[in-house]
């Protein structure tokens, strides 16, 4: 691989479960020495790897911040890229994403902003469960296929708990 | 120009050296330039010691006034007076005909669909408008710390798009300005209050100014400041609420609607007074013409209510975005002359559920903050350590695909500077050529969306139709500026942009005004107005021939095509001469008769647009 390692760049192993306030604090004190305005009056060439590598600092921050898209790092690097679009065998988390699904469709009908604060702590409770899990089998060969199920669920969850949000932007209006 | 220093990143020239930076806000209504000067930020009055610049230009047969003798002229001077510049940055001309109802200025397009505004010295962009502000502010700057400047921090609203970020750029260009960076008003604001109150946590910006209305959410941690979302609205602002006002007069004297410009600003002004009365009395006498009512305050915060529901709302959203709850929010601090308004501070008071911060006076704030910013930037050593502002953008980037749709590559509210890249593929047997259109909004549909650039991959070797691998990879830099790549894997071929958005200068443009302004500093005055007259007709005469070339015949009868040709050859004529009146009078006689072209022009455009042009369409 040509790019440094994203958990490289922050004195990191690998794994799933990380400190984000330790991740937070690691990324402001790299940020300070990479980022573009401490090289406002150097060379042009400076400047451009001062914006490279401040862009790539910004895009590790981003990767291993967010559970789902560490999960799905950890897998790439760990082997095998794990390809964006595939059709899902996973018929019980298929069922229960249909019935969230149609819930929300309900609390919008019913424009229930109260129901959709307890929407959001039940999402959340199942987000922290499907973390637990995946951070428990991620590294283990025999799991591998689990483990890409796993990050798939959240990824699903992602985009719903981003459906909620845009749901109380419109309950809003 | 001052011959840079080279200091290596971290060191700091000695004392005596200090290098000069300074902070600029460039309102809406008012702009104001600031420094540091013994460890103090401070704004820097001009002779007679006033702080503000009304950013208000007139232009006059001899010579150009900015400032407060601008805007009282402003009434009696409506057509070469220009007000609220910034509104129009980085506009085109589909935009302002938006505004034009509130605007009472000529306009004309130029070579790249941007505005000009017609005056009495010729055609003037927004751009320019605002380097001659900017130019007074500098010379200010330059007198009163006695030295050349280094470089200067110029502030933008937040949500300022790239085309309205380059324009600024553009105007500091033209007025002799080195950019040091240009910086979030609401962040500047922030760095002000940080630093003498050292918060830590969560911030909110509320930043209601004349024209432009920011929400941004910011942490703060150890002189790091983070942004963590923005928001906002570009069209909202005091103006509005002065708007509403003059609306009410109309409504109560029994005026026609239809009114001259100079009646216009006369009552702007009159509702703008009365706006500003109504923050310290409960009610205020209001005279126009021999009408005379009472306002009372509570009638004004109904008036002003939609407007301020509009900004909450945003202030919710951006505080959505930013992944923290509102009580999470430990300090609000407000910006801008209409935070004056106790109706506004009382209501965002509410939302957050804490009073804001108001010790520093919220118009001074921005340039104080930029000034600080402008320093370190400069390289002068700060005390309590160095600080760093991670910026995000403010609006979604991404490409055209297939059926007119946006497909986001870079969403809003990512920290800068970023570069991300997508892979495309080619849709046609041997296709070899790919059109990169650039995108720039929330809206899935492009039509919705700000075009920011087209530009095409070229030489792509002959292949199946999803054998070519196309990388286009986007970089925005700390200044939120934007440029594209695209690269063909297999071959290496590759094209890039330099975005240079559509209502942006052209190159010649820019090049053409710094000449001018080089010229003007050298020859007398009526060489230099002969040589404006020249230029305008010359760009005036490219522009048509160019707009005829493209589209006379399709858009044009052969009378009016016939009419057109007749004045260009009038003009073409004269400009062998050197009568610089008669040549702006037929200047602008051409420009009449080749408005209503101008007009169909821009719909034909516009509704190209709107039919879409897909990623994959473009063949050789």
């Amino acid at each position: 691989m040509g790019t440094p390692c994203h958990f490289a760049l922050f004195d990191l192993q690998p794994g799933f479960c990380l400190d984000l306030d330790k991740l937070a604090t690691r990324y402001r004190e790299l940020a300070r020495e990479v980022h573009p305005d401490r090289f406002a009056d150097a060379s042009e060439r400076e400047q451009r790897v001062a914006l490279e590598k401040s862009a790539a600092l910004n895009d590790a921050y981003q990767t291993l911040r967010s559970a789902p898209r560490r999960a799905r790092y950890l897998l790439a690097i760990g082997g095998h890229e794990v390809p964006q679009e595939v059709t899902v065998h996973d018929p019980d988390f298929l069922l229960q994403q249909m019935q969230w699904r149609e819930e929300l469709e309900d609390l919008q009908d019913e424009t229930d902003l109260d129901g959709v604060a307890v929407f959001k702590k039940r999402l959340k409770a199942a987000q922290d469960t499907l973390n637990d899990d995946f951070a428990s089998c991620w590294d283990n060969p025999a799991e591998r296929e689990q483990a890409e199920r796993l990050m798939r669920r959240m990824q699903f969850l992602d985009k719903l708990a981003q459906e909620v949000r845009q749901l109380e932007e419109r309950l809003d209006d | 120009m001052a011959l840079l220093q080279i200091a290596e990143p971290g060191q700091t020239p000695q004392p005596h050296q200090r290098r000069l930076a300074v902070g600029i806000d460039l309102g809406t209504t008012n702009s104001l330039v600031a420094a540091v000067r013994s460890g103090r930020s401070e704004p820097l009055p001009d002779a007679d010691g006033n702080v503000i610049l009304p950013s208000a230009v007139r232009y006059l047969d001899a010579g150009i006034e900015v400032g407060l003798a601008a805007r009282i002229a402003a009434p009696s001077d409506p057509l070469n007076t220009i007000l609220s510049v910034k509104r129009l940055m980085g506009r085109g001309l589909a935009d302002v005909k938006q505004l034009g109802e509130q605007l009472p200025y000529r306009f004309v397009g130029g070579e790249s669909h941007m505005p000009f505004i017609t005056t009495v010295q010729g055609a003037k962009s927004p751009v320019e408008v605002s380097a001659d502000i900017l130019k007074v502010l500098r010379q200010r700057a330059e007198e009163t710390l006695g030295g050349e400047l280094v470089g200067a921090v110029i502030t933008v609203p937040a949500y300022f798009d790239d085309a309205q970020r380059q324009a600024t750029k553009d105007a500091a260009r033209l007025a002799g300005l080195n950019v040091l960076r240009l910086l979030n008003e609401p962040t500047a604001a922030a760095v002000a209050y940080g630093l003498d109150q050292n918060a830590e946590g969560v911030v909110a910006i509320f930043d209601l100014g004349g024209g432009t209305f920011d929400i941004s959410i910011l942490r703060l941690t150890a002189g790091v400041f983070e942004v963590l979302a923005t928001g906002g609205d570009t069209a909202l602002g005091g103006d509005d609420f002065d708007h509403a006002v003059a609306g009410w007069i109309i409504e109560q004297a029994g005026l026609s609607a239809d009114l001259d410009p100079a009646t216009q600003r006369l009552l702007l002004q009159t509702a703008c007074a009365a706006k500003q009365a109504l923050t310290d009395s409960d009610t205020v006498t209001v005279r126009h013409g021999a009408w005379q009512g009472e306002l009372s305050r509570a009638t004004f915060e109904t008036m002003i209510e939609p407007m301020i529901a509009r900004s909450l709302k945003a202030c919710r959203r951006a505080v959505r975005d930013s992944g923290v709850e509102l009580d999470e929010v430990g300090a609000v601090v407000m910006v801008g002359g209409s935070t004056r308004v106790p109706r506004v501070r009382e209501a965002v008071g509410t939302l957050f559920g804490r009073a804001p911060l108001t010790s520093i006076d919220p118009d001074q704030v921005v340039a104080i903050g930029a000034a600080i910013q402008a320093d370190t930037l400069a390289g002068n050593r700060r005390e309590g350590g160095e600080l760093l502002l991670l910026d995000v953008i403010p609006l979604s980037l991404g490409l055209e695909t297939m059926g007119g749709l946006m497909e986001k590559v870079i969403p809003r509210n990512t920290t800068i500077p970023v570069a991300r890249a997508q892979e495309f593929t080619t849709y046609k047997d041997g296709q070899s050529a790919m059109m990169i259109h650039v995108l720039q909004g929330e809206r899935e549909l492009i039509s919705d969306c700000r075009s920011l650039a087209r530009f095409e991959l070229r030489g792509i070797p002959a292949m199946v139709a999803g054998a070519a691998k196309i990388r286009v990879t986007f970089q925005v830099d700390a200044d939120g500026l934007l440029s594209v790549a695209a690269r063909e894997l297999g071959s290496g071929v590759e094209s890039s942009i330099q975005v240079k958005p559509s209502y942006g200068l052209t190159d010649g443009e820019i090049a053409r005004m710094l000449k001018d302004s080089f010229e003007h500093a050298s020859t007398d005055k009526t060489a230099r107005q002969l040589r404006e007259h020249q230029v305008d007709a010359e760009r005036l005469l490219e522009a048509v021939q160019g707009a005829l070339d493209a589209d006379g015949e399709r858009l044009l009868s052969t009378d009016e095509r016939d009419a057109i040709a007749f004045q260009m050859q009038e003009l073409r004529d004269l400009l062998t001469g050197t009568d610089g009146p008669a040549i702006e009078q037929q200047t602008r006689r051409l420009s009449q008769v080749t408005d209503a072209f101008a007009a169909r022009r821009l719909d034909s455009t516009v509704k190209a647009a709107l039919a879409g042009r897909n990623l994959n369409e473009i063949e050789e």
